[in-house]
């Protein structure tokens, strides 16, 4: 009986330095926990404050191994959270392709995340901004034609100023981002929601051409419709003076936005700029 | 306490389930009836004795072998659950759940509760029933045991039932809490600072602290009541409200005073989260003095700190175990 139970802690705690052969289930120490806590804690997280956590987590419980590589490390935990249908899922800003990181849950039981936080109507007056998000040539929508929908809300009454206020408390929570007046989703409910809201609203929902994932921002080509992320048109078309659609082949008609992942990574030395920059644009 | 495992899902003898407690309490007289006992030796071993509040909990028999792997688990989780029935035949119950349904609705449960600890908001058992486990009531014991274990196995958390007066859960960190002294990701800290601010006070003083005194030391760090803050936005609806309804503070009148006044208090979150040792090392790090300039609330941290330790004997396992790696 002693037995059994030293096997399994031995077996769950195995060090992360025997990962070298084949990944069939990934192995959990105490440094992929923390790491898990946290990340849930903050529930998303840029990518250099993942790498920052990931640093963070060795240090506390096994300063002696080398840091594994970010991509291998996830992968690892995200081989033991696939029996559970949660996943570390990783995605990007859709106004300059910063990557994002988040704990989601995979299995589509409605708004499961914020279920637990907001009463009835909080959640039908999201639910509703979300659909008016979905349903919109931009992906913005504004505060006006949210709010106007106040009366067809679930559950307690809501009025105007109220609404307002839960629809800060949405931003705060990073389930929205306003800006001048119109909300779109943050990064964190599009990774977060994304299976939800593909299987709620499959004929309005709109999907990038290049990446195939959920699209709410971006560029459409105005004769076949296609659409692109900003940050996908930007890779696709880069450096390239003549740019086309790759479905209809027809001319381009957007602005291709230039950003540089690389100069974003030199940048991180002086975060705090950086940070306050971002802000504002949110 | 017996009785109440009349109700086939209560929170007491669901504890029992979560505790996955090695040891036994054989004091306890009556507890559980043995389809439950059976039941509380599936729980996996890994995880440490709880407190004293949780050693009441914890099952009194003997620990039967422990589980082999899912199939013997699920077959006794589901004959466990029909052994349930039969006692409230009142009504006939539903077939037993497949036990994929089972693992789904402790994968279910899994994250209600992350996601409630994430929002710091009480994990309130009827809450659980009501949200997630619902028609699966007869088996919220298995199907809490098993999120136990994945809990512990995964995170490295362990799901407690704080207190079965109010039938509160809480996530407590089976690993060392270093993230109190350690900023690892900076948005998080302020707000623990701003607390441990706040409970120091009150430890130092021995008693409630004044708001005004609050205000007091708050200004040191440049808060006003008055003053909306760059972090922490409404500095006084923070401690009075947010922090109060998280339980890490009390905020009560003053009694006989006028005008009125309020003190804080320690509330029961905090006296389970941190402990006295914690604060010394805060005030030590803070003012930047030996913990032991505080003469008396030094010995008592140290008496706290050996009464922990004895009620817990392998809470220092989980690192030895990861050096012995």
């Amino acid at each position: 009986m002693e037995e059994g139970r030293a096997e399994r802690r031995r077996r769950t705690e195995a060090p992360s330095h025997t990962q070298g052969g084949p990944r069939r289930a990934g192995v959990m120490t105490d440094v992929h926990r923390r790491f898990l806590q946290l990340l849930m804690t903050h529930g998303v997280l840029e990518e250099w404050d993942v790498r920052r956590l990931q640093k963070h987590c060795y240090r506390v419980h096994d300063r002696t191994a080398a840091v594994e590589e970010l991509e291998d490390f996830i992968n690892n935990i995200n081989s033991v959270l696939e029996s559970l249908y949660i996943e570390i899922k990783k995605g990007a800003t859709e106004d300059d392709g910063r990557p994002v990181y988040a704990l989601v849950n995979l299995a589509t039981t409605s708004v499961s995340k914020m279920a637990s936080d907001f009463a009835e109507n909080e959640l039908d007056l999201f639910r509703k901004a979300l659909e008016l998000i979905i349903d919109s040539e931009t992906g913005f929508a504004s505060s006006t034609n949210i709010l106007n929908l106040v009366d067809q809300l679930k559950g307690k009454k809501m009025r105007k100023k109220e609404a307002e206020q839960v629809l800060q408390k949405f931003v705060q929570n990073k389930w929205l981002i306003e800006k001048e007046g119109e909300f779109t989703l943050h990064s964190r409910a599009i990774l977060e929601m994304e299976q939800y809201i593909r299987e709620t609203y499959p004929d309005a929902v709109k999907i990038c051409n290049i990446c195939h994932s959920l699209l709410i921002q971006g560029q459409s080509c105005e004769t076949c419709g296609i659409r692109m992320h900003l940050p996908c048109v930007a890779k696709y078309f880069q450096s390239n003076s003549e740019p086309r659609c790759p479905h209809c082949n027809d001319y381009w008609p957007h602005e291709i936005p230039v950003f540089d992942p690389e100069k974003e990574r030199e940048a991180g030395t002086s975060r705090a700029t950086k940070r306050s920059l971002r802000s504002r644009q949110h | 306490m017996s009785e109440q495992s009349k109700d086939v899902c209560d929170p007491n003898s669901a504890a029992e389930a979560s505790s996955s407690e090695v040891n036994s309490s054989p004091g306890v007289p009556g507890v559980l009836s043995p389809p439950a006992s059976q039941a509380a030796t599936l729980a996996g071993p890994e995880t440490p004795p709880l407190g004293p509040t949780d050693a009441l909990l914890a099952s009194p028999p003997p620990q039967a072998p422990s589980e082999e792997g899912d199939p013997k688990a699920l077959q006794q989780a589901s004959e466990e659950g029909r052994a349930h029935q039969a006692p409230s035949a009142a009504q006939p119950g539903p077939a037993p759940p497949a036990p994929a349904q089972l693992v789904q609705k402790a994968h279910e449960l899994m994250w209600y509760v992350l996601v409630k600890d994430q929002k710091r908001m009480i994990i309130w058992f009827p809450d659980m029933v009501k949200d997630v486990i619902g028609s699966y009531k007869k088996w919220c014991r298995s199907i809490l045991r098993r999120t136990s274990l994945i809990l512990a196995r995964v995170f490295g958390l362990h799901l407690r039932l704080t207190s079965l007066h109010t039938m509160e859960f809480s996530l407590v960190k089976a690993l060392e809490p270093e993230e109190l002294d350690r900023v690892a990701l900076s948005n998080r800290m302020p707000m623990t600072g701003l607390l441990l601010m706040i409970l120091s006070l009150i430890y130092v003083k021995g008693r409630g602290a004044r708001e005004s005194a609050v205000w007091n030391v708050l200004r040191i760090l440049g808060l006003r009541p008055w003053k909306k803050h760059s972090t922490f936005g409404d500095v006084r609806k923070l401690i009075t409200e947010e922090f109060v309804q998280q339980n890490y503070l009390k905020y009560q009148r003053v009694p006989h005073a006028e005008p009125p006044e309020y003190e804080f208090f320690w509330g029961s979150r905090a006296s389970r989260e941190i402990t006295k040792m914690q604060i010394m090392e805060f005030l030590a790090r803070v003012f930047k003095k030996d913990p032991q300039a505080w003469p008396s609330r030094y010995r008592e941290a140290l008496e706290e700190a050996r009464a922990l330790r004895e009620a817990d004997p392998s809470a220092h396992c989980p690192r030895s175990s990861v050096s012995e790696d």
